[in-house]
């Protein structure tokens, strides 16, 4: 029989209760997601391997003022994505990413297919090549801005979530998107013509 | 290149993820590094987490506590000071009112004022049997 695994709220309780054990689980559950936002803001998997333990180092402090008006889930990311702005203005160095690392699941990806599929290995080299520019454009964006493109394009995370996470208006969540692209559309676009 | 193609772009960097060894590493540092902060912390932090702990329902935060703790502490102060102040606030009253009895009688002005008034009276109450 198969087990299923305990809902967010009830490791919460149980962490809250003094089981450090449920706390884990939490870490467990939640790391792979907050990497890779905290990743997609720094371009650093150094700072990322910092901050993702600071963070949940931060969250396992406060988890008893946590009172369940947000999701988990929620309050999670609020941590992650404050510590890492706080973070990024502190630090003045600008790092490249590399994608040396990226996870093979990407040649399963749909997207990933058929931007390959037309059987020219310059155009798979191209897109290469676009994904690091295109890196080098999300590290020319705002720490703010960024947050929103990682939250929203890469992470898939609906408006309205980002916007209880940043505390702002769904709004400007979506003016900040709109900026966001049209600065990356041009910055790609500079680089196509080259 | 449209907005879709940005949107498209964006997406396959959900890809770029450490190897699967990184997260199950990463539990096994994180519980490290809490060891390590108990550890260094000082005793009293120790002391007050497990009071909290104790004291608290667990949804009740921390900062919450700390202010219960410090409204409890100076009203306590604040009822102590004013038991004091009582205390001192009364004890000249009582010293001016009570006669001191070292002092001699005849010289304070009150007694003076008073033995006259008396001798009086008891003459007067003579005269009248």
């Amino acid at each position: 029989m198969e087990t299923l695994d305990p809902p967010d709220n009830q490791l919460v309780e149980r962490t809250q209760a003094g089981d450090a054990r449920a706390f884990d689980e939490l870490v467990v559950r939640f790391s792979p997601r907050l990497y890779g936002l905290i990743y997609n803001m720094t371009a650093s998997h150094e700072d990322t391997n910092d901050l993702l333990q600071e963070v949940f180092a931060k969250a396992y402090r406060s988890i008893r003022g946590f009172q369940g008006k947000s999701s988990f889930y929620t309050w999670m990311h609020t941590i992650a994505v404050n510590m890492t702005i706080n973070f990024l203005k502190k630090r003045n160095r600008r790092k490249t990413m590399s994608l040396d690392d990226v996870d093979n699941g990407i040649l399963n990806d749909p997207d990933f297919i058929a931007a390959t599929s037309n059987g020219d290995p310059s155009h798979s080299a191209n897109l290469g090549e676009l994904q690091i520019k295109l890196n080098e454009s999300m590290l020319k964006l705002s720490n703010e801005h960024r947050a929103v493109v990682t939250m929203f394009d890469i992470q898939g995370m609906p408006h309205a979530e980002i916007a209880k996470i940043l505390k702002i208006s769904e709004g400007t969540v979506r003016s900040r998107l709109f900026y966001a692209h049209k600065q990356l559309q041009n910055h790609l676009q500079e680089f196509i013509k080259k | 290149m449209d907005n879709n193609d940005i949107s498209k772009l964006l997406r396959l960097k959900r890809y770029e993820q450490p190897p699967a060894e990184y997260f199950e590493n990463f539990l096994a540092e994180f519980q490290l590094r809490q060891r390590v902060e108990v550890i260094h912390r000082p005793f009293f932090q120790i002391a007050w987490d497990r009071l909290c702990r104790f004291l608290t329902p667990p949804s009740m935060p921390r900062l919450a506590m700390a202010g219960s703790f410090a409204v409890a502490v100076i009203a306590t102060g604040s009822v102590l000071t004013w038991s004091d102040s009582e205390t001192e606030g009364l004890s000249p009253t009582l010293t001016q009112q009570a006669p001191a009895p070292s002092s001699p009688s005849k010289s304070s002005p009150a007694v003076q004022y008073v033995l006259p008034a008396e001798v009086v009276t008891y003459a007067s109450a003579r005269r009248s049997f």
